[in-house]
């Protein structure tokens, strides 16, 4: 085992500073890995059960962010925080995890794998002590930490009610931006999101406005592709049942069943658990 | 003083000769039956001592010994009453033993001497007609094995009828039910749901297996009841078949002679033996009855696993085998099926009214319930959402029209008929080869899984009574496979 297991003190020199000057700072931070790597990032974090959207964008934007040096903090839960991690590392980028139980406790079960992989080559931390096991509030408390590292928390994909806005509140709480992606007016996955913007965060609809919120000049955000055909057109502004889509394109249902049926062959567009169709 | 007197028992949906040797001699009055006789069988005695006895013959007062030939077959039910009577009689003189040679008897006695129906009457009536012997059994019978051709069919309400000799043979004319005990869901009367009725159309056409999955009262046993009502009626061969393994379960086989395709719906609490048969004597299970037809399976989840189990070969293979320590027994089973269920526990997850209160975890045991082999042999997968209210109201003008629909069901059954049997593969065009082979990297799809797409994509040709499987044809079948929801 070649892991390698930190404590952090509030008042030790690597207690990474940013955090010691929130309003609620952990006393300990049990973590494995490199505490080098404890620096201000972007808070990347989504709902669970994020939509082909939300997990989109969560690669586009994570992915963007930590190819530009920024690294990428999140919960490594499934859904947006782990396609987070996860793009960070396509990226070649940092990133680092806080996690709701021990920093040495596979959980949830199905993010070991990338857990594993942040351990060894990044850093996981958490103010829970090694080989506790989650509780339902640890999550909670968690998000403050995730808030208090960032310099500023992006908010992917989020319905109503959602865990995010726990992070969002502790973001406010700790002096730090929110940002938030906008989503479709029809989508319930957008709706929390949507609403943060309302109540003030700061829409992020492209990587330039990304950018240039980072502070990253001279990136050249790419323009997002225009999509070729009605149908895509259709489905980038939202997603759709096949019913819905060909009453709204005026096309009989068997034109519609083939042709999403060849978008979702060549991978243009990808179903929903719900029986959606929406834009890969 | 002996006799012989032929009968059948059942297997499976075939009856088999059975030789009913009767031996009365001088000695103690004892009356046993000897040959792998069940319970049933054992009970014939008291049954049969009363029956003749009420009618007026006399039941000798010796020692009485009935084989059942041959001896390693097991011997079920209460069909044998009839022939040992008859051997019996025959032994004993009161019936001339000349009279029996060209007949074989089957029934069941009341203790009064009247001669009842048992289970599989189509089945001995086939095997008298290939045995070329005249069937002699209970009169009510008659209006059902009618319909077996050529049989020569001798039909008694009592044994005391046996004092007149055989009673002369009839053809009886099979009476037909008059209307349908289950009442056909139009598809015309579905409101809105244009995927879905497309789904049903393909799945009727080419008897494929469908699932529908959507929230509570979003229309999946509607739409499911509905596809039975798109299937062409039985051919004359189905009608048979279908009506012997309902004749075998004891069950009225007229529905089916009347070309009315069999619709199943067992209840989730159903067994394991009700669903694919089984038992002692071993009688055909749901799925058996369900042959040449639909078996709806609701709430899909909520089937034990051992009964979702033991689905998957038959649905392949359109046949069960039960195996039993004197043989194999086997049952039809081509079936098409339509299975329903909610997405997840609580129903609603992707419902845009109401919100999913499960856990990932519950959603994915919810789902690992029915397990992949299962999910892999469901050719179509629909998707089923609430209808919007204002729709129902509104649809009136846009749908299908029912015949419409059936008709070109019935065109892609006839084009299917004819079209050369070629391999599908030559039938594949290269575009939509190459767009399967993409999708099946894509979404990792089994073999299994691709040859059912190509199945699929095959009937969608028929439907456009098309040889070659064009690209189009294959993208919509791909649409219909299910997806993965991680
Ligand atoms: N599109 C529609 N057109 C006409 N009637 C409809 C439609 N959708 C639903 N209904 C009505 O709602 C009833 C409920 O539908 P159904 O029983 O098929 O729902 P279900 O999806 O099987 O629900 P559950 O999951 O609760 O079993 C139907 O019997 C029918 O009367
Ligand atoms: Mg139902
Ligand atoms: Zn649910």
């Amino acid at each position: 085992m070649s892991e390698h297991r930190f404590t952090l003190r509030l008042g030790d020199k690597r207690y990474p500073a940013q955090l010691a000057e929130t309003p609620d700072p952990p006393r300990v931070l049990y973590g494995i890995g490199d505490p080098s790597a404890l620096v201000e990032g972007l808070g990347v974090v989504g709902a669970r059960r994020a939509t082909p959207y939300g997990l989109r964008c969560t690669r586009l934007f994570a992915g963007w962010a930590a190819g530009h040096g920024i690294s990428i903090i999140s919960g490594a839960a499934i859904g947006c925080d782990r396609e987070a991690h996860l793009a960070a590392l396509d990226a070649g980028g940092d990133t680092l995890a806080v996690l709701g139980c021990g920093p040495d406790v596979d959980y949830p079960r199905r993010s070991a794998p990338l857990l594993a992989e942040l351990r060894r080559c990044h850093v996981v931390i958490s103010e829970c002590p090694f080989g506790q096991q989650p509780t339902r509030w640890s999550f909670v408390r968690r998000n403050r930490i995730i808030a208090g590292l960032a310099r500023a928390v992006l908010v992917v994909e989020a319905g109503l009610p959602s865990g995010t806005f726990s992070t969002a509140d502790a973001a406010l709480d700790a002096g730090r931006d929110v940002l938030a992606v906008p989503g479709s007016v029809f989508s319930p996955e957008s709706r929390g999101s949507n609403r943060l913007i309302r109540q003030g965060a700061m829409p992020i609809t492209d990587v330039g406005e990304l950018a240039q919120y980072l502070g990253l000049e001279g990136a050249t955000p790419a323009a997002g592709d225009v999509a070729a055909d009605d149908t895509l057109r259709a489905l980038v502004a939202d997603p759709m049942r096949p019913d819905d889509l060909a009453r709204a394109l005026g096309i009989d249902i068997v034109h519609t069943a083939r042709t999403l049926g060849a978008l979702e062959a060549a991978g243009h567009v990808v179903r929903y658990a719900d029986g959606r169709y929406g834009v890969r | 003083m002996q006799a012989t007197v032929a009968t059948t028992t059942l297997t499976g949906v075939e009856a088999i000769a059975v030789e009913v040797q009767a031996d009365v001699s001088p000695g103690l009055p004892v009356f046993g039956i000897v040959g792998l006789a069940d319970t049933a069988v054992q009970e014939a005695r008291d049954r049969v001592r009363a029956a003749l006895r009420s009618v007026g013959f006399d039941f000798p007062n010796a020692r009485v010994i009935v084989n059942l030939a041959p001896a390693p077959l097991r011997k079920h039910g209460t069909g044998f009453d009839l022939p040992i009577a008859l051997a019996v009689l025959a032994a004993t003189g009161q019936v001339p033993r000349a009279a029996l040679d060209d007949v074989t008897a089957v029934g069941e006695l009341g203790l009064d001497g009247s001669v009842r129906e048992i289970p599989g009457m189509l089945a001995h009536a086939i095997s008298a007609v290939r045995a070329d012997r005249d069937l002699l059994g209970p009169f009510s019978a008659g209006r059902v094995v009618g319909v077996v051709p050529q049989l020569r069919y001798r039909g008694i309400e009592s044994l005391g009828r046996m004092k007149g000799g055989l009673p002369a043979t009839a053809s009886p004319k099979a009476s037909r039910v008059q209307t349908p005990a289950v009442p056909v869901l139009d598809v015309a009367d579905i409101a809105g749901h244009e995927s879905a009725k497309r789904g049903l159309e393909i799945a009727a056409a080419g008897r494929h297996n469908l699932l529908l999955v959507g929230p509570p009262g979003s229309g999946k046993s509607m739409l499911a009841r509905a596809l039975c009502g798109l299937l062409p009626p039985l051919t004359e061969a189905e009608s048979l078949e279908s009506a012997l393994v309902h004749s075998v379960a004891g069950l009225d086989p007229r529905q089916c002679l009347d070309g009315i395709r069999p619709f199943r719906a067992p209840h989730h609490s159903c067994s394991v033996a009700g669903l694919v048969g089984g038992g002692t004597p071993p009688r055909p299970g749901e799925m058996s009855l369900a042959h040449n037809g639909v078996l709806f399976l609701d709430e899909l989840p909520e089937f034990g696993p051992a009964s979702l189990q033991a689905l998957r070969q038959p649905i392949e293979e359109g046949v069960i085998t039960l195996v039993r320590a004197h043989g194999a027994v086997r049952y039809p089973a081509r079936i098409t099926l339509a299975a329903a269920m909610n997405p997840c526990p609580c129903g609603y997850a992707g419902d845009p009214q109401r919100e999913c209160r499960c856990t990932d975890g519950a959603v994915s045991r919810y789902s690992a319930r029915v397990g992949g082999p299962l999910y892999d042999r469901m050719d179509l997968t629909l998707r089923i959402d609430r209808v919007d209210p204002a729709l129902i109201i509104d649809d009136a003008p846009v749908k299908p029209m029912s015949e419409t629909v059936r008709g070109r069901i019935a065109t892609a059954h006839a084009f299917a008929g004819i079209r050369r049997p070629s391999s599908m593969r030559s039938q594949l065009q290269p575009d939509a080869r190459a767009l399967l082979e993409d999708a099946a990297r894509h979404a990792n799809l089994s073999g299994r899984a691709v040859t059912r797409v190509v199945r699929v994509a095959r009937t969608i040709a028929d439907l456009e009574q098309s040889v070659p499987i064009v690209v189009s044809h294959v993208a919509e079948a791909l649409g219909y496979r299910s997806w993965d929801t991680a």
